[in-house]
């Protein structure tokens, strides 16, 4: 491949116009066009791409609904009843609220597939909570938000998941079902670090709710706690796509914010609506303009170059995966996740299937690692966000979400080298990979 | 007069909204309605998933066009960030040049495609391809304005905003 040929020069005016600022849609849609252009073919081709590829590909709507459902359980009073399930039970405990801070993640993974919307949703109210007479530090607070709220898109539903769907074709389903074990192992190594610091720093307890109070609050959450339960049991027992089962979430969480607990307003219900249209339409751009970038590479062969590149280094899966941790760690300190999935993931896909990767194996360590970059620096839309809501520097936040990256890190090692903690559960319910 | 284009205009940008989010809760509807009669009724419809296809097309390229804030969108934002104003101007400048040129080069290409789509329609609604596709020009045309109006700015001394990474709307 040349220097001059359309294709480089293409990559560079992509890269060009994202660093001069450009909406990084609009970077992909101009530098296709421009490469449509030098290479003289239709530039209608830019057009048709979109289209007909938005059109057809019908798991992306899960994306637009999965946002929806996550946006009315923030404006219903879910979120509140499950923090005070979830305080009722570990609250007791040295460094209790910490430890309420992880298990509400869990469990609210369960019904969200994004992590910004997660940290958006509980992050205030867990840092008021956690700072308030000075319990806890607000860099400790608002970090361990931030890497709690990495767990959310692991455990199902996922946002990510379905993009890798997209650019993959791996089954959704399955997909999820595989972020299940690395989820809660993660949740586990950050339980850990919290008891460990908890002693050490002499976190405080929170008063015991007592024992006769716990069936009352447990039945004031109880409706959230289904929620799972309603979103994944209809995905697995067959009864709903992936897609029709992102929709039911968001009735289900409409449907108890409104009728259950009366806490929802018209104009809340607009402006939840309307804040996920506008998200929706902002990834829109960006798969718009993976359509038609990924249209070029195929066009160009490129991830068969690739292919028969490392396929000649005679690398092995194992190797293969480190190296891809290794880049996808390094352009998540840097990029964008949704990017990284919809523009470098796709060039690796054949490589991997090439070498023999199960697609769930490797989606789930992909999302993992789109996970990690939330929150490494310099560019790690979690900390942003966190530093944001808990008014600290993100000097501070950095130095105390290092521990939980650490533990990252060890857990993406582990699922690396071990597919069986992905592929297990797949397997257990029918997965033939 | 002079007070009354920011008012007409405000005034329009909320009912783009207000077409935005209908365009949400349409297609959310149009789903309970296929679970509903898929499952309840035991009567599987096609028209649904047709509509909520659509609604996403136009939902993307409705918004993006005419509801997205420069602010929302999804970018590359650490040299942007960094950057000082002056720089940021001329940044602006190039980028918004190099768009500008290669939309509006391809598109009468953009728009043969377009109206050449008339020759096919949706399998359930029958709505013809270049009518649902028509949004594209829309969105075209609307990306061209605003990147004209934006350089028209830039090149009078204001500098676009450093940017905001909290305020892009990622759903990861």
């Amino acid at each position: 491949m040349s220097l001059a040929s359309p294709f480089s020069i293409a990559i560079v005016s992509i890269t060009m116009l994202a660093i001069l600022g450009l909406p990084i849609g609009h970077a992909m849609i101009a530098g296709s066009i421009l490469y449509l252009l030098l290479a003289g073919l239709d530039m209608g081709t830019a057009a048709e791409q979109i289209l007909n590829g938005m059109y057809t590909n019908y798991i992306i709507l899960a994306v637009p609904l999965f946002i929806l459902a996550a946006e009315l359980m923030n404006i219903g009073s879910m979120t509140d009843r499950l923090l005070r399930f979830c305080d009722a039970f570990v609250g007791r405990f040295r460094g209790g609220l910490a430890q309420v801070n992880i298990l509400q993640s869990v469990i609210f993974a369960g019904m969200s597939g994004s992590a910004i919307a997660d940290a958006a949703g509980t992050g205030k109210m867990m840092q008021n909570m956690m700072t308030k007479d000075g319990k806890y530090a607000p860099s400790f607070a608002a970090a361990l938000t931030a890497a709690t709220a990495v767990i959310g898109p692991i455990i199902p539903p996922s946002i990510p998941m379905v993009l890798f769907a997209l650019v993959s074709d791996a089954s959704i389903g399955y997909l999820f079902l595989g972020g299940v074990v690395p989820g809660l192992l993660m949740a586990l190594s950050q339980m850990t670090i919290v008891g460990v610091a908890a002693r050490r720093r002499n976190f405080p307890v929170e008063p015991p709710t007592p024992l006769r109070a716990l069936p009352g609050i447990t039945w004031r959450a109880f409706p959230t706690l289904m929620m799972p339960v309603v979103l994944l049991g209809g995905i697995y027992s067959g009864a709903t796509t992936p897609t029709e089962a992102a929709a039911l979430a968001a009735a289900y969480a409409l449907v108890i914010s409104v009728v259950l607990y009366r806490s929802v307003s018209f104009g809340e219900f607009y402006a939840a609506m309307l804040a996920s249209a506008r998200t929706s339409a902002s990834i829109g751009m960006l798969i718009a303009g993976a359509l038609v970038f990924n249209y070029v590479v195929t066009i160009e062969n490129i991830p068969n170059d690739l292919r028969a590149l490392l396929t000649a280094w005679e690398l092995s899966p194992a190797g293969f995966l480190i190296l891809v941790n290794i880049l996808l760690l390094l352009l998540g300190c840097a990029l964008e996740g949704t990017t990284i999935l919809l523009i470098i993931v796709p060039v690796l896909i054949p490589t991997a299937q090439a070498l023999g990767i199960d697609m769930v194996h490797f989606g789930v360590m992909v999302v993992v690692n789109i996970m990690i970059g939330l929150i490494t620096p310099p560019y790690g839309l979690l900390l942003f966000i966190m530093t944001r809501i808990a008014e600290v520097p993100l000097r501070d936040l950095v130095r105390d979400v290092l521990p939980f990256l650490w533990a990252m890190f060890a857990s993406l090692a582990l699922i690396t080298v071990f597919p069986d903690l992905v592929l297990w559960l797949p397997r257990l319910l029918g997965y033939e990979g | 007069m002079k007070q009354k284009i920011p008012r007409i205009g405000g005034w329009l940008y909320r009912r783009a909204e207000n077409v935005l989010a209908a365009m949400l809760a349409a297609m959310f509807a149009a789903f309970l309605l296929q679970i509903a009669f898929r499952y309840l009724l035991n009567l599987p419809i096609g028209w649904t998933s047709e509509v909520s296809a659509i609604l996403w097309i136009w939902m993307v390229l409705w918004g993006a066009a005419l509801v997205l804030r420069e602010e929302e969108e999804i970018r590359f934002d650490l040299v942007y960030a960094v950057a000082g104003a002056r720089v940021r101007r001329v940044m602006f400048l190039v980028a918004a040049g190099a768009l500008l040129a290669l939309y509006a080069v391809s598109f009468p290409a953009v728009f043969d495609y377009v109206t050449f789509m008339k020759v096919e329609s949706t399998a359930y609604l029958k709505i013809r391809l270049d009518w649902l596709f028509s949004i594209y020009l829309v969105f075209v045309v609307a990306v061209i304005a605003r990147y004209l109006f934006l350089s028209w700015r830039a090149l009078r001394g204001a500098a676009p905003g450093a940017g905001d990474p909290t305020q892009g709307r990622s759903g990861v």
